[in-house]
């Protein structure tokens, strides 16, 4: 057995030896652990690790084999997304002990804080005192048993599994009911109660999802056939789509929910022209030999960066609300591209990952999919706050996309109105986003980048609270980003625009010195190259798009991704409609897009007078609209308007 | 977006506050690398009071040591020993009259950072560390005092928006406080209305403030924490402290983190563990986590009043 003294080493050297310690197979004993953060963390061998003391936050997260003792107590996040393996603790727990496991054995001897097993898929977590505050929160599947009293509100918002409480049930959660164990469950309680040598003698309550808020109660009916051009087109008050949604609405009494995004005018880099003449743009037969393009992402904090052949990447977009084969397409097209391919929420897939050349692996709240293995054959991690399309509130995936292969990547119930939850069990504010990061960083040898994928909302503070936690780079995201599915009214009108996100988080920088320190991908209605020019020249990084490509990829724009019918077979999981994409000839379309979007910046960069599309900068800009202008604080400059529609038609 | 500590010394004598607190808040520095700060509570000085200000460094404080000598003067108190330490003033003045009054007109003059007959707040922009090699905390021992790390998102990083919060007008109420008070202006108003200033825009001052005037009525600060978790809306683990009692308050949602140890000699919370541990190395400590929506107090040189 191996011993690691943490009074003598750091966790990150601590964890290096632990995880040699794994490929060897030889057990490691942990001294004097002090309640220090992210013990055993990213280890995916079957060893045993003794902590001989009190462990902090994330002990034995992202794992996947391991056992782990921990003699006294553990702090936040205990096993965090652990598969398999076990994890005993002597004494008690903190909040969220048992977050998002998924086939792991969590027994603690001593009470359990706040919202234990949070977002849980599979597996058990067992506690032979008192649990606390919503036990259960959120558990998509698997076992919590305690021996103890439940805490109040046990089983809030469950979607799948089963409690089992030993002592009183002090409140129930909402969408839970208490129901009669069978016998197979009190054997199967008995059986691992004996594993792990506790006694209880009573009898158990057995509490369960009450299924009243799985699905919506009302389907919306078919909408008509008004294109999304013409729906986001400028219009009177009451129109077409007006009198659409009234009548919608009076059929469900509800919200309504539609795919893509904001399709109401707002300011946006069509308001912004280059100062510049750009009649002569493009004229250059070697142009893109003679631009620098080139763009690392990610290395800020000693990670092997994105290394891209341009300022632009994929958006990220889950297998879940597309189909695989639109993933597919959009992965290889990725890589003809030479830039890099996002999986969006609900997990990686090895075809995906074979295709793309770089691919980032984004990390939602409900930790759907979400694992240690495929973090590590990531080329970046990105940790999802909220998006353009739908600030503050989590995925939507109806029940038709929700299949049974979905549903067991993400380890959820199949047949369900999937609505992932918006709120991270692990992050409710900037100080527990800090030891987040460091999780991630510890998992992965601290070789791959981690950035933050921001909706469009309080930017200022947001990027304040990005630059300090040691995120490589952002994702800023604005409102007129597209999704699979939200809220209508929460698409149109929740969030700020693209050019006052940048513009905000650019002022934020300044505000606190760090100026050109964190890189910052803009997002969110990009449509081609002149907007990632404009989107450059305002200060952004690179660019990412999502739409654009799904439409160079075959997408007819009809806002129905949402039902899951796609005619394309883009938004969907129907075996039938997906027969109809072609994989390999929409990636050559994507890809075909991308390299015009590539020859846009190029050529706009030459015309500038520039070698290097990074030295686009703001004196390139004017504002055509006042809005832009006060915005931007770029020169109202209206004469420009024209030219930019003229640069739009080159 | 923070880091909280607190401590108490049952016996009588006290302890190193100021070290203990340093060791605790390097522990949870990660929380908060913008500012540091500390609540001390050494002997009481009777009829004394130690007030501090901040200085504008520009002209070496003098035009805010000038104003704050005019309202001592104005005021009748009569200054026994003064020193400029880092960027503060720290007067101690004999003083008679009207507190609140006083500590208004002093505030008008230059930013007070705390007053009281046994209080210093200490803080400043760095980590735990910096802020002691500046203000030589770890010299300071006594009976009790609280700390906080900060990270600023809202606020800018400077030494006035850093914690602990003096209850402005209120001699000896110190505040450390985690989490964000989402009915602050509604409450505020109502302060505002029974007369009292704030002199920032920072719910922590507001939650210290709350405190204080229900204290002023006599309300024992433990009911006075039940109230609050009753009152305020948001999220929050803060930690309060008087010239003879610390406590806690927590919220209903359990969103901010605290724990608890207690032994015969001590109490020491803080947001995590591993502060609890720089006291203790290499020792497993029987902690306890705060459930939510709880409240409790401890007094010096006894045993917990609560239940």
């Amino acid at each position: 057995m191996a011993t690691i003294d943490l009074s003598k080493q750091s966790i990150t050297e601590a964890n290096e030896l632990i995880r040699a310690c794994g490929e060897r197979g030889e057990d490691v004993e942990v001294l004097n652990p002090d309640a220090r953060h992210h013990i055993g963390v990213g280890l995916t061998k079957p060893i045993t690790v003794r902590v001989r003391g009190s462990a902090g936050y994330f002990c034995g997260g992202l794992t996947d084999g391991p056992n782990f003792i921990i003699d006294s107590n553990a702090g936040w996040g205990l096993a965090d997304n652990m598969y398999k393996g076990s994890v005993v603790v002597g004494g008690n727990a903190g909040a969220i002990a048992g977050v998002a496991i998924r086939g792991a054995e969590v027994v603690v001897k001593g009470n359990l804080g706040s919202r234990a097993g949070q977002v849980m898929k599979a597996g058990t977590l067992c506690c032979a005192g008192n649990a606390n505050f919503m036990a259960g929160y959120m558990m998509y599947g698997g076992r919590v048993i305690i021996l103890g009293n439940s805490g109040e509100k046990v089983g809030e918002d469950m979607t799948g599994g089963d409690i089992f409480v030993g002592g009183e049930i002090q409140s129930l959660g909402s969408d839970a009911q208490v129901v009669e164990p069978t016998a197979d469950d009190l054997k199967g309680v008995r059986e691992f109660l004996d594993k792990y040598g506790l006694k209880f003698s009573g009898t158990f309550k057995k509490i369960v999802n009450a299924g009243t808020k799985l699905r919506y109660k009302n389907a919306e009916p078919p909408r008509r056939n008004i294109p999304f051009f013409t729906f986001s087109g400028t219009s009177g008050y009451w129109n077409e789509k007006v009198q659409e949604d009234v009548y919608i609405k009076s059929q469900i009494g509800r919200y309504r929910i539609r795919g893509y995004g904001a399709a109401r005018p707002l300011p946006h880099l069509s308001d912004l022209a280059f100062r510049t003449d750009l009649s002569q743009a493009g004229k250059d037969p070697d142009l893109l030999k003679k631009i620098r393009m080139r763009t690392k992402l990610g290395d800020k904090h000693g990670a092997r960066p994105l290394d891209l052949s341009m300022p632009v990447m994929i958006a990220p977009m889950s297998f879940g609300a597309l189909s695989r084969s639109a993933k597919l397409a959009l992965a290889h097209a990725s890589r003809m591209s030479g830039i890099a391919e996002n999986t969006g929420e609900g997990g990686m897939m090895d075809a995906q990952r074979e295709a793309a050349d770089q691919l980032i692996f984004q990390c939602l709240a409900g930790r759907l999919g979400w694992n240690v293995h495929d973090m590590q054959r990531a080329n970046g991690l990105e940790i999802y706050i909220s998006q353009g399309a739908k600030p503050g509130l989590g995925g939507q995936l109806m029940a038709k996309k929700v299949t049974k292969e979905l549903a067991a990547i993400r380890g959820i119930p199949a047949g369900i109105d999937l609505r992932s939850p918006s709120r991270h069990p692990d992050v409710l504010g900037a100080d527990d986003l800090v030891i987040k990061v460091e999780e991630f960083r510890e998992a992965t040898g601290h070789r791959i980048p981690v950035s933050i994928k921001l909706g469009a909302g309080r930017v200022r503070d947001d990027i304040k609270i990005a630059m300090k936690d040691q995120f490589d780079y952002v994702e800023l995201d604005g409102m007129q980003g597209s999704t699979g599915a939200a809220g209508a009214e929460v698409l149109e009108h929740v969030g700020i625009p693209t050019l006052a996100a940048i513009q905000e988080a650019l002022d934020a920088l300044a505000e606190i010195g760090a100026t050109g320190q964190l890189p910052i991908v803009l997002m969110g209605g990009i449509k081609d190259g002149v907007d990632a020019a404009k989107a450059l020249a305002l200060g952004a990084d690179a660019v990412a798009v999502g739409t654009s490509a799904i439409i160079a990829g075959g997408c007819i724009a009809c806002m129905q991704c949402h039902i899951g019918n796609c005619v394309v077979g883009i938004a969907t999981q129907d075996p039938e409609h997906e027969k109809r994409y072609n994989t390999p000839q929409e990636a050559v379309h994507i890809h075909h897009f991308l390299e015009a979007m590539r020859w846009q910046l190029a050529a706009i960069t030459q015309a500038l007078g520039y070698d290097d599309v990074h030295k686009l900068n703001r004196k390139d800009l004017v504002a055509t609209t006042l809005e832009a202008a006060a915005i931007t604080g770029l020169p109202y400059e209206p004469q420009y308007r024209d030219a930019a529609l003229q640069l739009k038609a080159s | 977006m923070c880091g909280i500590a607190g401590i108490m010394y049952k016996k009588p004598g006290g302890g190193h506050t100021g070290r203990d607190l340093i060791n605790m808040l390097d522990g949870c520095q990660h929380r908060g690398p913008d500012s540091t700060g500390f609540a001390l509570y050494g002997d009481d000085h009777d009829g004394e009071l130690l007030l501090r200000f901040m200085i504008d460094p520009k002209d070496g404080g003098k035009a805010n040591i000038a104003a704050v000598k005019r309202v001592l003067t104005e005021f009748g108190a009569t200054i026994r020993e003064e020193e400029i330490e880092g960027q503060n003033f720290r007067v101690r003045a004999y003083f008679a009259g009207d507190l609140q009054k006083f500590a208004y007109a002093l505030e008008h003059a230059a930013t007070v950072v705390s007053i009281g007959s046994s209080l210093e707040i200490i803080k400043d922009i760095g980590g735990a560390h910096d802020v002691d090699d500046v203000y030589h905390v770890a010299r300071h021992n006594g009976t009790h005092g609280l700390g906080h790390v900060r990270l600023a998102t809202e606020s800018d990083v400077k030494a006035e928006a850093a914690h602990p919060f003096w209850a402005t007008g209120f001699s000896d109420v110190a505040i450390v406080h985690n989490g964000q008070i989402t009915n602050y202006w509604k409450m505020r108003r109502r302060l505002e209305r029974k007369g009292f200033e704030f002199r920032t825009d920072n719910d922590s001052e507001l939650i210290a403030v709350y405190l204080a005037e229900k204290m002023s009525h006599g309300v024992p600060l433990k009911d006075a924490l039940r109230d609050s978790i009753d009152d305020m809306d948001g999220t929050f683990s803060f930690l309060v402290s008087t010239k003879d009692e610390i406590g806690y308050a927590k919220d209903r949602l359990a969103v901010k983190p605290m724990v608890l140890y207690e032994t015969d000699e001590m109490i020491a919370v803080a947001s995590e563990e591993v502060s609890l541990n720089r006291l203790f190395p290499g020792k497993a400590l029987n902690t306890m986590e705060p459930a939510p929506g709880t409240y409790n107090t401890w007094q010096r040189s006894t045993y917990p009043s609560n239940q």
